[in-house]
């Protein structure tokens, strides 16, 4: 994944790219281009730029079938990111405790 | 998502005192990371850990006027640049501190799941521990 994570935040910003990456999620199947279109009523065109940009930040797998495209989700990666983001999370937890202690103790001396 | 990480802590301790805590480098060293810090514009500072795997912490300081303290923020190695702002406020019977830790979302996806599968459960041993402190 040579990407920044600002690409995943950016693909995850608009509306219409996380209402399909969610409705691909709940459908954890392959939905076609096509069914993206119908379900969304949204242009083939739109559709199609949505999808790449979800596809550039490795949120959903894109594979050929004969003349259809299919998308799959990949949650996996919104997994990491979140593993990843609580771990500065709980940094930053653990080390605002230590500071409260560390005033707590300085006081009582 | 968002990719910023705002923290918030009251103290019992007056506004001096919490202000001292995390600008000297006495002082830093002993709750957080082993500091090499002043708190003036434009120094280049140092958190370090004694343990073996913790990354240094490197930045500058972009302003450390009462109340406010701002530096950037970089896992050595990672050429990522983050930034760090503690901001404090004199309440009723002590002080607020509200931290934020900005612009997460630079780091590269590769280097960020390396980076939290070589620190994750390490970091814990990264930070200064009180045991030292509260033994002295």
């Amino acid at each position: 994944m040579h990407y920044k994570i600002s690409t995943l935040f950016k693909a995850l910003s608009d509306p219409s790219r996380m209402k399909i990456f969610h409705s691909l999620v709940l459908v954890s199947s392959a939905l076609s281009i096509s069914q993206i279109t119908t379900d969304f009523n949204m242009s083939r065109q739109g559709v199609t730029k949505h999808i790449k940009i979800l596809e550039k930040a490795a949120l959903i797998d894109i594979s050929i079938v004969g003349r259809e495209r299919y998308c799959t989700a990949n949650p996996s990666t919104l997994k990491e990111f979140k593993k990843w983001l609580n771990f500065y999370e709980q940094f930053w937890d653990d080390s605002l405790s230590n500071l409260s202690s560390y005033l707590g103790s300085a006081e009582k001396r | 998502m968002k990719d910023t990480i705002q923290k918030e802590a009251t103290f019992k301790s007056d506004i001096n005192s919490v202000w001292n805590a995390i600008s000297k480098q006495e002082e830093i060293s002993k709750w957080f990371l082993e500091a090499d810090f002043k708190a003036e514009k434009g120094y280049a500072y140092t958190f370090s850990s004694k343990d073996e795997g913790c990354e240094p912490i490197i930045g500058i300081v972009i302003s450390a006027d009462p109340y406010l303290l701002i530096y950037t923020w970089e896992v050595k190695g990672t050429n990522i640049e983050t930034t760090v702002e503690w901001k404090l406020e004199a309440i009723n019977g002590g002080t607020k501190l509200t931290l934020e830790h900005s612009g997460i979302s630079n780091y590269a996806a590769d280097t960020a799941i390396k980076m939290f599968e070589s620190f994750s459960g390490g970091w814990d041993n990264c930070i200064n521990g009180l045991t030292g402190f509260l033994g002295n």
